[in-house]
């Protein structure tokens, strides 16, 4: 089975100058953990997740401490998170994005989302061009 | 590769009731309710989308959607196959909902909501968005009212820059939205006479009426124009030709005409891309779009009896 035959057929995508503010909006509106940003070719640049987001918001000596508790004060995040707001997505999105190919083996879609503990994986075409994206519910779909 | 644009989607809601009760008094007589009904995604261009779609087209639909109606008309679309891609913009997507009474299911009774306003920024994502994707495309697809905030000249924009890359450009819409378009030569035209009951303050009734109208159109440039004449007839114009299409079908038999229309256009826009004549093309329309009333499903699912339809279909060559 190829990836094309079980993927969701979704182009939500953003531009890399689109702010973190939209960018937010966007997450939480379309219900996605994490978006791909393309360029005006519509092709894969990078992709931004909400993880992304939290991390760039939290203060710069978090990845020294054993547990989210030991920050002294939340406001610190917003305070950061009120930095970046208007930041645009190429700032903090991750440029070396995984992805398929529309024409691969579902195989190769599944072992890269279950051994990178992933979500989901962008889905391009042979130009390079966003075609869609598979979810993990997407590997399960068609024995249902 | 086909796009369509519903810049105003809807969840398309249609109850079917014994009698509707209007203008009843006593409390008791208040509650219709429906013997049955039915939900899915709306607008002009997603309908054209479902059609292609159960026609094994594959298409791309986009617009604007929001809140909970929005994931709904998202989620409905990519059941059907649909490759979606929208703005997501804040409010809620628009419910539509069209009453029918059991044995007079021509004449519904239609509720249409407006679409939440759509800002600067959102129409400027959905541009580039368009742009990003059109340059694969063979058919552009406009469709349907505007929503508030969106400039009246959209339809013209958006045909302007499918004309750019060589996209062949369908619109159905009335009004102002219809009027600009038409600056920029779209290859087909599909006016929504529900919208405005006359062409550039021209009244649109009868056939020679509907005729003259619709040569004033093509005069602009436009490849085509299909104009409703009758629930189950059109007038067709080109430059070179007019025709009447009927199908011989009693209004008793429609079942639901929402979407209807927009099938009839789906038809037309599948066979004109497969390279049939004009009037294969017409028939085929006429034959989608009946099936369509014919059953309760709003754009009809079983393809293989278009065919059958077909013979139903009387087409007329008036002029040309």
């Amino acid at each position: 089975m190829k990836v094309h035959e079980i993927m969701t057929r979704d182009l939500t995508s953003v531009e890399a100058d689109v702010t973190i503010r939209e960018l937010i909006f966007i997450l939480d509106n379309a219900r996605m953990p994490n978006i791909p940003v393309v360029n005006d070719a519509n092709q894969l640049l990078g992709i931004i997740s909400e993880k992304d987001l939290i991390r760039a918001a939290l203060p710069g000596y978090f990845d020294m401490l054993h547990s989210a508790s030991f920050i002294p004060d939340l406001n610190q995040m917003a305070k950061r998170l009120s930095a970046i707001i208007d930041d645009p997505a190429e700032k903090h999105m991750q440029r070396s994005v995984l992805h398929v190919l529309a024409d691969d083996d579902v195989l190769q879609a599944a072992d890269l989302i279950i051994r990178k503990d992933i979500s989901n994986i962008p889905v391009v075409d042979g130009e390079g061009q966003l075609v869609g994206r598979v979810k993990r519910i997407d590997l399960l779909k068609p024995y249902i | 590769m086909i796009i369509t644009v519903t810049l105003s989607p809807a969840i398309d809601k249609v109850y079917w009731v014994d009698h509707l009760k209007i203008g009843e008094v006593a409390q008791d007589s208040f509650l219709t309710r429906a013997t049955r009904s039915l939900t899915s995604a709306g607008g002009k261009g997603i309908n054209v989308s479902i059609l292609l779609s159960r026609l094994q087209v594959d298409n791309i639909a986009m617009g604007f959607v929001a809140g909970h109606t929005g994931h709904v008309v998202v989620r409905d679309l990519r059941d059907e196959g649909i490759t979606t891609n929208f703005v997501w913009t804040h409010g809620e997507t628009r419910t539509n909902v069209t009453i029918l009474e059991n044995g007079r299911e021509h004449i519904p009774i239609k509720v249409n909501e407006t679409s939440t306003p759509v800002t600067p920024l959102e129409l400027d994502r959905f541009f580039r968005r368009f742009r990003r994707i059109v340059p694969n495309a063979e058919w552009v697809v406009l469709g349907g009212v505007l929503p508030p905030g969106a400039p009246p000249d959209v339809y013209r924009q958006l045909t302007s820059i499918a004309n750019q890359h060589g996209a062949r450009v369908v619109v159905t819409a009335g009004g102002r939205a219809l009027a600009e378009s038409l600056l920029a030569c779209p290859y087909l035209v599909k006016p929504d006479l529900r919208e405005s009951v006359s062409l550039e303050g021209s009244p649109v009734v009868t056939v020679s009426e509907i005729i003259a109208a619709g040569k004033k159109i093509v005069s602009c440039g436009v490849e085509m124009i299909v104009m409703t004449h009758e629930v189950t007839g059109d007038i067709v114009i080109t430059k070179d030709a007019v025709w009447e299409i009927q199908a011989r079908v009693k209004t008793t038999q429609i079942k639901n005409i929402v979407g209807a229309d927009d099938a009839l256009l789906g038809g037309i826009i599948y066979q004109l891309d497969r390279g049939a004549d004009v009037e294969h093309a017409l028939r085929f329309g006429m034959a989608t779009g009946i099936l369509s009333a014919e059953s309760e499903e709003k754009i009809c699912r079983n393809i293989n009896r278009i065919e059958n339809e077909m013979n139903l279909i009387s087409l007329e060559r008036l002029e040309g």
